[in-house]
């Protein structure tokens, strides 16, 4: 679970010769709940992977804070790294190393022993259907196959709370709906799963709370029910184009 | 977790070509046999030996039997000249020639100088050297000549002698021993930075640039521990080059040049390996100044840019100890680089080497890197290592 309240963070920002401040997050506040799909709408630029970072530990908020867990994202690094499964908009694995080898990389890095290492990796292989490339190296990989690779990875220390940032990205149809159902999955397991996206009918079709982030704040936050008949519009688009003050 | 980082890392890097190539071939193996390599050779090519029977092209070799029989008692294999000698000359068929003109006996006969010409080619190492060796010679046949001249006119050979001046060199060494003795440093250092140089750039600026640094900095596991781990990669690298190098240079001495000049240079076995031990502590200093430059750039083409900058270093005590004078002070010797280097050639010369020095090398060494690596570790703290 997630309870995130007033996050902020600004960045020296370089644009030509001058250096200046740029506000990243503003002030977002949102929880996310065990057993469900929390998603983070916003067009680009709008704060969502630096919340996300934030969430993960990766940076230090300048304000607010959040508990993930029972455990302060501020205070207790560590603890909060333990129940977390970060997968960044890239997957970023090691192209020199097998599918294997990626998984067991991380598995070992978070303490877990050998036996239930291998046992976890023949798990999320069977889980994900990695079958076929689980023993090749990942350089030239689809990047259906490096998603995978990358969640596995992110799953592999069993984390109750999941941060997705952008997954679905450059994925083709059918990989999309595979890795649909593998959330949901994961949300129905009860695992806290948390989603960044700017795609509405990603949202739209997985989601069972949306945030609405613009220019670093939460416009707007709630099921996808509470959302249309709050802007009173009959989709999504409609509906996030008002919450972040556009005109229709 | 600092070893499960370590091993990845061995196992990742093993896999790319660039690293295998530059730390376990190009600094270790290609350096020593072409640097070494051609150093010994030319070593032995610009060395001039009596001892070694040598051919000589003389032209008109009989208006000068007595001459003949003196450069023959000294191991030169008489030769008939070719018809144009000039051109043999020039050419390369023959080093030199020496050319007997037809007045030659008549001149020593009568008491004048007697005319001789030797053909050079100046431009030609090989004929220039075959030339000074037999200007040697005949100035030693002269010297024999004008003693018998002065003795045949009843003057005593000896008055000519004003100033009689012995040249007593104290080093142990010469130029060209010096450049010899600082060779291994220069590989030594050289193969040091070569091998660790890839990995370093790889494990920081390039696992930003793959973008797994993200995903890897929100497991539970304190960052330190990974620098360390990644520290540790990069010095297994570094030490198995330097100990390679170690190993190639002695088969390079081994094989190439058993017996040095003068004798007082030494590449066996035990002194390579105190060499080995004395260039030592610069793994860790190496390895980590690798780490902390890599660590603090933005991309692997930003990291080459850098680093390739800063290979100048291993690069400038080289050059600079051929030139300068530098005196083996206690200040020279707590700094990394300068002091190995200074350390290794005199093991090399077969000098004393004072305890402290050792003990400054070392102690002056193993800060810099410890330093080196606090800087690294407060690298990865930031935010903006991502």
């Amino acid at each position: 679970m997630i309870e995130a309240s007033n996050l902020s963070k600004t960045f020296l920002g370089v644009s030509g010769q001058e250096k200046r401040q740029v506000v990243a997050v503003e002030s977002v506040s949102f929880s996310a709940q065990d057993g469900s799909i929390t998603g983070l709408l916003g067009p680009n630029g709008a704060g969502k992977s630096t919340t996300l970072r934030m969430l993960a530990t990766l940076i230090k908020p300048d304000n607010g804070t959040a508990i993930i867990d029972g455990h302060s994202i501020t205070d207790d690094v560590l603890a909060v790294r333990q129940q977390l499964g970060f997968m960044p908009h890239n997957a970023g694995i090691y192209p020199r190393l097998t599918t294997r080898e990626n998984i067991r990389y991380y598995a070992r890095l978070c303490g877990m022993d050998k036996t239930s290492t291998e046992a976890r990796i023949d798990e999320l292989i069977e889980m994900l259907a990695m079958q076929h490339f689980a023993n090749r190296r990942t350089a030239g990989f689809s990047q259906g196959q490096k998603t995978k690779v990358a969640l596995a990875r992110a799953l592999v220390h069993r984390p109750q709370t999941l941060l997705l940032d952008e997954p679905t990205n450059g994925l083709d149809v059918m990989a999309t709906r595979g890795l649909r159902e593998i959330i949901r999955q994961l949300a129905q397991e009860g695992h806290c799963v948390v989603f960044s996206s700017h795609i509405m009918q990603e949202v739209a079709a997985l989601c069972d709370e949306i945030a609405i982030i613009s220019d670093g704040n939460i416009a707007m936050t709630g099921s996808m029910d509470s959302l249309l008949a709050t802007t009173q519009q009959s989709n999504l688009e409609d509906a996030f184009v008002h919450a972040i003050g556009g005109e229709l | 977790m600092v070893l499960v980082v370590l091993w990845k890392e061995i196992l990742d890097n093993l896999r790319d070509r660039q690293t295998v190539f530059y730390a376990l071939l190009f600094g270790p193996i290609l350096l020593p046999l072409v640097i070494g390599g051609a150093l010994v050779a030319g070593l032995k090519q610009a060395r001039v030996s009596f001892e070694e029977p040598a051919a000589l092209s003389v032209s008109y070799a009989e208006r000068a039997p007595n001459l003949l029989a003196f450069l023959q008692a000294n191991n030169m294999d008489i030769e008939a000249a070719p018809p144009d000698i000039e051109r043999a000359v020039r050419r390369g068929d023959v080093p030199v020639v020496l050319e007997i003109p037809d007045n030659f006996e008549q001149a020593l006969r009568s008491g004048q100088p007697a005319p001789l010409i030797l053909h050079v080619n100046d431009g030609d190492k090989h004929s220039s050297m075959e030339g000074r060796k037999v200007k040697t010679l005949l100035s030693a046949y002269s010297r024999t000549l004008n003693v018998l001249r002065m003795q045949h006119r009843g003057i005593d050979p000896s008055i000519f002698n004003s100033i009689n001046v012995t040249l007593q060199d104290v080093s142990s060494n010469g130029f060209r021993g010096q450049l010899l003795a600082s060779l291994l440093p220069f590989l030594l250092i050289v193969a040091m930075v070569m091998g660790g140089f890839y990995l370093a750039i790889d494990t920081t600026a390039g696992e930003r640039e793959r973008q797994s640094l993200e995903p890897l900095l929100s497991l539970p596991v304190a960052r330190q521990k990974l620098v360390f781990g990644k520290y540790l990669a990069v010095l297994v690298f570094v030490t198995l080059s330097s100990v390679l190098t170690a190993l190639s240079v002695y088969l390079v001495f081994r094989f190439f040049a058993p017996e040095m000049p003068g004798g007082v240079l030494s590449f066996d076995a035990h002194t390579i390996i105190k060499a080995w031990f004395l260039s030592s502590p610069l793994v860790f200093f190496i390895s980590a100044v690798l780490m902390t430059v890599a660590a603090s750039t933005r991309s692997s083409k930003e990291a080459q840019t850098y680093l390739g900058l800063l290979m100048v270093f291993p690069m400038a005590p080289f050059f600079i100890l051929q030139f300068v004078n530098v005196q083996s002070v206690n200040t020279t010797m707590a700094l990394p680089m300068l002091s190995q280097y200074q350390l290794l050639e005199r093991v090399v010369l077969q000098d004393t080497i004072s305890s402290t020095h050792i003990a400054l090398s070392v102690c002056g060494t193993l800060i810099s890197a410890g330093l080196m690596l606090y800087a690294a570790v407060k690298l990865y703290s930031r935010e903006r290592v991502l």
